[in-house]
Formats: structure tokens, C-alpha cells, sequence
């Protein structure tokens, strides 16, 4: 593989990330099932960036997963997402830092839509007077959370304390990326890098010491398909094409998965463990899974955080074998416990390797 | 004696240079390369039967040998200013001009295949272009070198930069699928043992011999032709490429392994020809190919008075069509000239 | 009006098909083409033709309800059509005829209205902790049994603020904001939607002989969340 043609693609799609003052919205599954990378991003920007972000407790759901399963039909959340970009224009900022690539993808569909179809806006900006008698400007610029860890990369390294490196043979590590199929598949000029060589991970995962893998299957999706996870019976079109992808990264002995996504982590990693019990196979070394992370987790290690502060704990695919390759100091013994140390509950590990 | 200089000096501006100077007029042909032929010199072997394109090179080569006009190479350019039914060009190199009528015969320039970034050429080690095979088609040259090995799965790809909004080409650049077909047998000839696959459309076989080479393609090299459109390509650790694509006409989607993809990209204006429109003042389309007075009758008359077209920078062409083309354009000049 | 015409006035419909030239590009990387008998391409051609037999039979098919909604279609079609926004416009007037009743994978409409619908409503969320009960959801495992278990102390371990007041990950969405929400559904067409969802939802579990005694058609819905007659897959 030469990386010539990757540098050329990755020059063209340099898209503007605003560098200071955002609008924060949280995203409905990384607070379901991630939500210590929520604050572990808030924390890294106020804390160690020096940024100022700002979170108003009305904002809501964008409704993207009703949206794209259907139940929500767009009038509804085009004023919703209205709604959103009145509590922003109200609280004085210009720039949305979104945290979720379904409601990234939202945004930026439904704010093409207005500039394409001037009515749409007009009605939509009826629509949320008459409803909440709210008024709003379009922002500025809507950046993804992740892209916002670009854009500072280098910073967060230059405050580091662990890199992505094998601490022992100070090799980088492996980690194949996987991006959200809404964050740059509809509007390729809207991720950094494009749709096809997406930079912002890679960007992320270079620049902290790690090597990226390329693998075939690279650019398919997670398997999530809204209504196909949502449903029961409808399952193993999600499993299905998550073991594609795992199939076809698993020659290169990856070291972890790093998604951009909040729904994508989730499955990559509950699917390693239902395809353990289902049919015995691991994905990782020595008989375990391959480690998942999301891009704010993998930010935090490198900067030192605790991995169970980070909510770490919450996968069902074991860290470890990923944190002891980084050299990474952490209790075992607390992995499982509460803010005040005491375990919390019993989990039942049996039968389960990841 | 008038005067007529040419802008470009590829096998349309050859020809016509030719036919102008048989017909009693005094020609300057002004070449930005080293050399003359333009994208000729590239090929190896022509459809549909496999004349050397040396052989087409060196016969116009001739011709120009022959006949007393002048050729200004390595020159471009600079500026065309009209005055009083004159045209004084003036080239970068501080020469100048003037003529009593001027051919544009600019040419194209071959799509950049790195703008279709879904299938990763420059990126995948395997994945070259039909103007990169054809070097690699020509006799003694080393095969292998493009695949690591000598490949014994290849896939050509159609339409890469034409007939695709994508790209921002919405025409068809005609050449490509018998390029295919060409190249496809010639690679048979070569690997006997190889499967070759081609991933098209439609196959456009519209010129005389090439719905025979095509059916040729697929009896006696047995070549598979699948009806879908690739649509991506990735490389596998071994460096060979699984494509994705759908077998439209049994309407399932396919996955293939090949040791080497050969993308058959098409043909644009470029900026040679984008230039020229700028220097001359001569209008063209969207596609950036000049626009002509007619489709019918005037297919070499520029939007202004004595400028004349001929050739690919009008529309993509083969070979053929370019000559025929040059010499119709030298034939209108030559009517023009003499009512003036 | 006439089914292709109300289709037309899916704005999604009409950032959706251009013209198709069956190039097979969307179904070639189509996650939904390679797990079910699917082809997204011969949905555009089905709707390209106008047909209104074939659009009507469409719309009452399993066959639209396959699409993941990735969207990677739209990266790649060489027409800049997106199969995946003909989808959702097939599917919105699905539901708003009731044709969605007729096919099983139609018909799962109703649970996801009344979860994530009613979540989004009267929650603020699409999706919450509660829901992830671990007899529906086995893939969350032995972790996501005891999240779901413990899920108060938990999020509070990774300083999420469940169901608490102000800012923070899962915190209690303010009733006044959820009354905004409210009004949303109301004047944008929001519960027009659930209502037709319900309506038409009822009717056929009427005519598939599940007892209306329990208003709410429980047994329809686990039937509808539970059921894969499993046909839908290619052969």
C-alpha cells in the first residue's frame, strides 16, 4: 500500500473545525453505553485544552434513531434539530460540537436540505415558533466531537503519558479504524479525509504512536441498521456484518478496534462475545477479543486517565489485554467497584473469555 | 499565401497541418511537448486490430517530414488577439504571429484515476490504469511488474471517470470499452493461464470490427464480461484486491479476488484544451470539451469566426475518428480561407 | 393521487432518484444485500418505471424494510441517487397507507414506535438504560447484565447524572423541555405518524386473531419483535 495517493485525498478534504466555543450535544447511545467517553471528552477539552464548551440540560435527543427507523417522519425532526440550534443561538454560541455521527449526519442533511429547498427552512422555522416560540440561527460550523480531537491531536500528545506503543518492545500498536458510515458517507466533504480514506482516526492514532491497519473490509458498516439491531428477530443482519469485519481484520493480529462512532463500539464489541458463545471463536491473541475503544477512551489513556474512570469496565470485551501492552497502571480489583470503592453487584463472567 | 497556425501538435494538428500545406497554405504548428503525436506516443497497439501505434506515429511523422511547414515545439501559447480579420498569437517563448486562420487541435488529457478514491489508485499496490497497462503491453516488457507476479486474475474496470456524476463527467468517452476488449485479449495472449474479468455497463461497441473483437473476447479468449459496476476495491494482505461489484443480470452481489485491477479511465478535456479555449475566446461546454457550431455540419467551427477545431478537444475520439476529423477541419479552413 | 405521484412529494424522494442507470453499484456494497434477499438497485427500477401494481406490491413487501438506512449507497452511485432515501420514503408512505401491516418485517413498526417513539417523547431519548432488559437483549452479555442490574451505581461510577437535574450523560430531561418535544410531534405530524402506527397495527393483529382484550396488543408485539419465518434471506 503507498501512502502517496492516501496524502493527496487527505489534502483535499480539509474540513474546518472551529477551535474554540462549542455547543455540546450528547449523543442517546454513547450516554446509554459509553457515557464515561462523554465526559472524558468534556474533560479533556475544559481541563486540558482550555476550551470552552458548554452543555445546556434542555437539549435532547436528536430522535435520528426514531428518524432512521422510521417512526419519525422529517418535518418532526427537522424542528427538533431546530429546536437544538435555538438553544445554541440562545446561549451565544456558533459552533455545534456533536458528540453522536447519527445526529452528525442529521445536522448535515437537514441543514443541505435548507439551502437547497429555501421553503423547507421557512416552514421548519414556522414549525418551532409555533411549537416552542423559539427562534434560531444555522450554525457556524458543526463539528463532530471526534473531529475536534483532531484538530488538537498534537496538543493531547504533547500532554501525554502513555503513547500507543508496546511499552515492552516499543513497537507501535497495531489498530485498525472504524468510522461511522453517517460520518462522511452522505457528505464526503464533511469528514475529514472524505468518505473512503477518512483521516480523522488515523490522524489521531499516527499521531499518538500507533500504526494503523488497512484491512478489506475497512469501510463496511458495523451492522447497527437501526431497525435491523432494534428488533429482535432481526439481528443477525448486525451480527452478520460485524463478523464480516472481524473476519477480515483479524490476519493482521490488530492490538484494538478505534471507532469515531458511539453505536459502532458497542456492537463491535457485545457481537465479539455473542460469536465466542456461539461458536468458540476469538478474534484476538491468545484466545480473547480484540480490544474496542472509542476514540475519546483512547485519548484518555494517552493522557493518563484511569480506565474505570473512563466507564472502561463497561465493555464486554476485556481492555486489558490492551492496557497491559501499553504499560498502563491500573487496579484490577476496582474494576467492578463504585465511587466508593466497594464492588457493585456481582458480574457473571462465566463462560466468557473477551 | 495564407497563413494558418495550429495549436497543438498531436495526430489531429498533424494531420491537418498536412492537408493545409497540400492545399497551397503556409502552416505553423506550435507543440507544448518535445515532441510530436501527442497521446499517441503513449499506446502500443490500436483497436480493434492491433496496428502498432508506432506505425500510425511514424506514417504521420512522414507526412509532416514530407511537406514543407513549420513546427514550433516545446512553445506555448501566450496570447491570441484578433485584428482586423488577422489573429497575431504570441507565445511564451516571445514569437509572434500572424495568421489568417487558426486550428485548435488541443487535444484531451487521460482522467486522473486517483479521483475515483474508492478504488485506490496510487494507494493499492495492484491497481494501475489502461494507459499504464498499455506501456506494459509492449513486446518484452515484463508483465509481473504491475502485479508482483504474473497475475492470474485480472479485472478491468469500465467507465472509471466517465458517465459518472462522481467524477463530474456525465459523457460517455467512448474508447474505453473496446480499449478493453483490446487489452484484455492482448493480456490472454500474453498469460494464457490467466482469468480475465470485465466489469461493465454497457458495452459500447459502435465502430467498425468491434462488436467482432468483443464476440472474439469472448469465444476464442474466453474473457467473462459481468454486468455491474465496481464499486470499490480494497487490498488484501497478500496485496491481491477484493472488488465488490454486482452481478447485475443475475441480480447478486459479487465479490472477486484479482491480482491485478486495470482501470479503464477515460478521457477529458484537461487544461491544454481548457487554455486554449481561454487564449482563443472560444466557448465550450460543461464537459470542458469545445463547444461546436453544429453536431451535423459544423463539428469544426469554433463560437468565433476563423478559429477552427479538430480533433479530441472537441469530444472524446479514437484514433480514427481524430484523423477523420483533422482533415474535415482542414477542409472547412481551406473553403473559409478561400471566400475571405 | 396516485402511489409514485405521493412518493414525489417525499422531498427525500426527490434527493433520492434521479435516473437510474442499474449499474449495481448501491447493491454491490450493500450490507443489506449480502445478509437478505435484496437488491437495492431493483427498487429504484421498480419506482423508475412508475408502475403502480409493482410500487403498490413494494410497499406492502418485506423487501423495503431491509435497508439499514447506512447510507453508503450514496457515496457511490455514479447518477447521485441513494436508494437508502427511497427506502425511507417507501417507508413513510407505507405506514401512512397501512401497508406496512401486510409483511412481517413491516409489521415490526409498532414495537419500535412504542420504545423508541414513546422514549423520545415523554423521555427526550431515543434509547435508555431500562430498556435493555437482559432477556431482550442477550448480546449485551454478562457486562450488560449487570449495567442494567446495577445501572444506578454504575453510571454514577463514570459520573453519568441518571435521571438526576442539570447537565451530564443520561440526566432527567426538564418538563418543560419534554413539553417543547410535545409540541413538535403535535404540529409537525409527529403523532399523526404513531397514530397511524397504532392504528393500522391494531387492525391486523385483530385479523391475525390476537385477542384485543389487553389494549395495548402485548402478545402482537412480542409476536412481531420475535418472529423471522425465515425466508428472508438469500437462498
Amino acid at each position: 500500500m503507498q501512502n502517496e495517493g492516501k496524502q493527496k485525498i487527505w489534502k483535499d478534504y480539509q474540513k474546518e473545525i472551529a477551535d474554540d466555543h462549542y455547543f455540546y450535544v450528547r449523543s442517546c447511545i454513547r450516554q446509554n453505553f459509553f457515557p464515561g467517553s462523554e465526559q472524558t471528552f468534556l474533560k479533556i477539552l475544559r481541563a486540558e485544552l482550555n476550551k470552552d464548551i458548554f452543555e445546556n440540560p434542555h437539549h435532547t435527543t436528536c430522535s435520528g434513531i426514531g428518524y432512521h427507523s422510521d417512526i419519525v417522519p422529517f418535518d418532526t425532526i427537522q424542528t427538533i434539530v431546530a429546536r437544538q440550534f435555538a438553544l445554541m443561538t440562545e446561549a451565544g454560541y456558533r459552533n455545534l460540537a456533536v458528540s453522536c455521527i447519527t445526529s452528525f449526519g442529521i445536522y448535515n442533511e437537514i441543514i443541505e436540505t435548507w439551502k437547497e429547498f429555501p421553503n423547507e427552512l421557512e416552514k421548519i422555522r414556522n414549525y418551532l415558533k409555533k411549537a416552542t416560540g423559539r427562534e434560531f440561527k444555522i450554525p457556524q460550523n458543526v463539528s463532530h466531537a471526534s473531529d475536534i480531537i483532531y484538530k488538537f491531536r498534537e496538543d493531547i500528545f504533547a500532554r501525554k503519558k502513555y503513547s500507543l506503543t508496546n511499552h515492552e518492545t516499543g513497537k507501535p500498536l497495531k489498530i485498525v479504524e472504524h468510522i461511522g458510515c453517517h460520518y462522511a458517507k452522505m457528505f464526503p466533504g464533511k469528514g475529514v479525509g472524505g468518505a473512503e480514506f477518512p483521516h480523522v482516526l488515523v490522524g489521531m492514532i499516527e499521531s499518538w504512536g500507533g500504526e494503523v491497519i488497512d484491512y478489506p473490509e475497512r469501510r463496511h458498516c458495523c451492522g447497527f441498521g437501526f431497525r435491523q439491531y432494534l428488533v429482535m428477530s432481526n439481528r443477525g443482519y448486525s451480527i452478520s456484518n460485524s463478523k464480516k469485519k472481524f473476519e477480515s481484520m483479524e490476519p493482521y493480529r490488530p492490538d484494538a478496534i478505534a471507532s469515531n462512532c458511539p453505536g459502532c463500539p458497542m456492537f463491535l464489541d457485545r457481537w465479539q462475545y455473542v460469536i465466542e458463545e456461539m461458536e468458540g471463536k476469538t478474534y484476538g491473541q491468545n484466545g480473547r477479543g480484540i480490544p474496542v475503544l472509542t476514540y475519546e477512551e483512547m485519548a484518555g489513556l494517552v493522557l493518563g486517565y484511569d480506565p474505570w474512570d473512563m466507564g472502561m469496565q463497561m465493555h464486554q470485551t476485556d481492555v486489558e489485554p490492551l492496557l497491559d501492552k501499553m504499560g498502563i497502571e491500573y487496579n484490577p480489583d476496582l474494576k467492578y467497584a463504585g465511587k466508593d470503592g466497594k464492588q457493585i453487584g456481582q458480574v457473571k463472567m462465566a463462560g466468557c473469555k473477551c | 499565401m495564407k497563413h494558418i497556425v495550429i495549436i497543438g501538435g498531436g495526430i489531429a494538428g498533424m494531420e491537418s497541418a498536412c492537408a493545409l500545406t497540400d492545399a497551397g497554405h503556409w502552416v505553423t504548428l506550435i507543440e507544448k511537448e518535445a515532441q510530436l503525436g501527442g497521446k499517441l506516443n503513449q499506446w502500443s497497439f490500436l483497436f480493434p486490430d492491433f496496428t502498432p501505434a508506432e506505425k500510425i506515429k511514424d506514417t504521420l511523422f512522414d507526412k509532416c517530414q514530407e511537406r514543407d511547414f513549420s513546427i514550433l515545439l516545446k512553445t506555448e501559447v501566450k496570447s491570441v488577439q484578433t485584428h482586423q480579420k488577422k489573429f497575431n498569437i504570441e507565445t511564451f517563448g516571445g514569437q509572434k504571429l500572424e495568421a489568417d486562420a487558426v486550428v485548435v487541435s488541443s487535444g484531451y488529457e487521460l482522467f486522473d484515476a486517483r479521483r475515483k478514491e474508492e478504488y485506490g489508485y496510487k494507494i493499492y499496490d495492484h491497481v494501475i490504469t489502461s494507459a499504464d497497462l498499455e506501456k506494459l503491453l509492449r513486446p518484452g516488457s515484463d508483465l509481473s511488474v504491475a502485479a508482483g507476479k504474473n497475475p492470474k486474475r485480472i479485472a478491468f474496470v469500465h467507465c472509471v471517470g466517465s458517465r459518472d456524476e462522481k467524477s463530474g463527467n456525465h459523457y460517455c468517452s467512448k474508447v474505453c470499452c473496446i480499449t478493453g476488449v483490446k487489452q484484455a485479449i492482448e493480456l490472454k495472449k500474453r498469460l494464457p493461464e490467466a482469468e480475465i474479468f470485465c466489469f461493465y455497463m454497457d458495452l459500447r461497441m459502435y465502430g467498425k470490427h468491434f462488436e467482432e473483437l468483443y464476440r472474439e473476447a469472448q469465444e476464442k479468449f474466453d474473457i467473462q464480461f459481468i454486468r455491474g459496476r465496481l464499486s470499490e476495491a480494497a487490498e488484501k494482505m497478500d496485496k491481491s484486491l477484493l472488488i465488490k461489484a454486482e452481478d447485475t443480470l443475475s441480480g447478486r452481489p459479487l465479490k472477486m479476488n484479482v491480482d491485478l485491477l486495470v482501470l479503464l479511465v477515460g478521457m477529458e478535456a484537461g487544461k491544454g484544451t481548457a487554455t486554449a479555449a481561454a487564449k482563443c475566446s472560444i466557448e465550450y461546454e460543461d464537459s470542458g470539451f469545445l463547444k461546436t457550431n453544429d453536431t451535423f455540419l459544423f463539428s469544426n467551427f469554433s463560437s468565433q469566426e476563423g478559429i477552427f477545431l479538430a480533433g479530441s478537444c472537441t469530444a472524446p475520439m479514437s484514433v480514427n475518428d481524430t484523423i477523420l476529423h483533422a482533415r474535415s477541419a482542414a477542409m472547412e479552413v481551406n473553403s473559409w480561407l478561400r471566400k475571405q | 393521487m396516485q402511489l409514485y405521484e405521493q412518493l414525489t412529494q417525499d422531498i427525500r424522494f426527490e434527493e433520492g432518484l434521479n435516473s437510474c442507470m442499474n449499474c449495481g453499484i448501491c447493491t454491490a456494497i450493500c450490507p443489506a444485500a449480502e445478509f437478505y434477499d435484496y437488491d437495492p438497485r431493483m427498487i429504484a427500477g421498480i419506482v423508475q418505471s412508475k408502475d403502480e401494481s409493482q410500487i403498490e406490491e413494494l410497499l406492502k413487501s418485506d423487501a423495503i424494510w431491509y435497508c439499514g438506512e447506512c447510507m453508503s449507497c450514496k457515496t457511490r452511485c455514479p447518477r447521485g441517487n441513494c436508494t437508502g432515501l427511497i427506502i425511507m420514503a417507501l417507508r413513510s408512505l407505507s405506514q401512512e397507507l397501512g401497508f406496512f401491516t401486510e409483511s412481517e418485517k413491516g409489521r415490526q413498526q409498532l414495537v419500535i414506535k412504542r420504545v423508541i417513539g414513546e422514549n423520545i417523547v415523554y423521555r427526550g431519548y431515543c434509547i435508555l438504560p431500562e430498556n435493555l432488559i437482559p432477556e431482550l437483549h442477550p448480546e449485551q452479555g454478562p457486562v450488560g447484565e449487570w449495567i442494567f442490574e446495577n445501572r444506578k451505581e454504575v453510571y454514577k461510577r463514570v459520573d453519568a447524572n441518571y435521571c438526576g437535574e442539570g447537565t451530564g450523560a443520561l440526566r432527567k430531561i426538564p418538563k418543560e423541555s419534554l413539553d417543547e418535544i410535545y409540541q413538535i410531534f403535535e404540529i409537525t405530524g409527529g403523532f399523526e405518524r404513531f397514530d397511524q402506527i397504532e392504528h393500522f397495527s391494531k387492525l391486523k393483529a385483530r385479523s391475525m386473531g390476537f385477542s384485543d382484550v389487553d389494549e395495548e396488543f402485548t402478545d402482537y408485539i412480542n409476536h412481531t419483535y420475535t418472529t423471522n419465518n425465515g425466508k428472508h434471506n438469500r437462498p
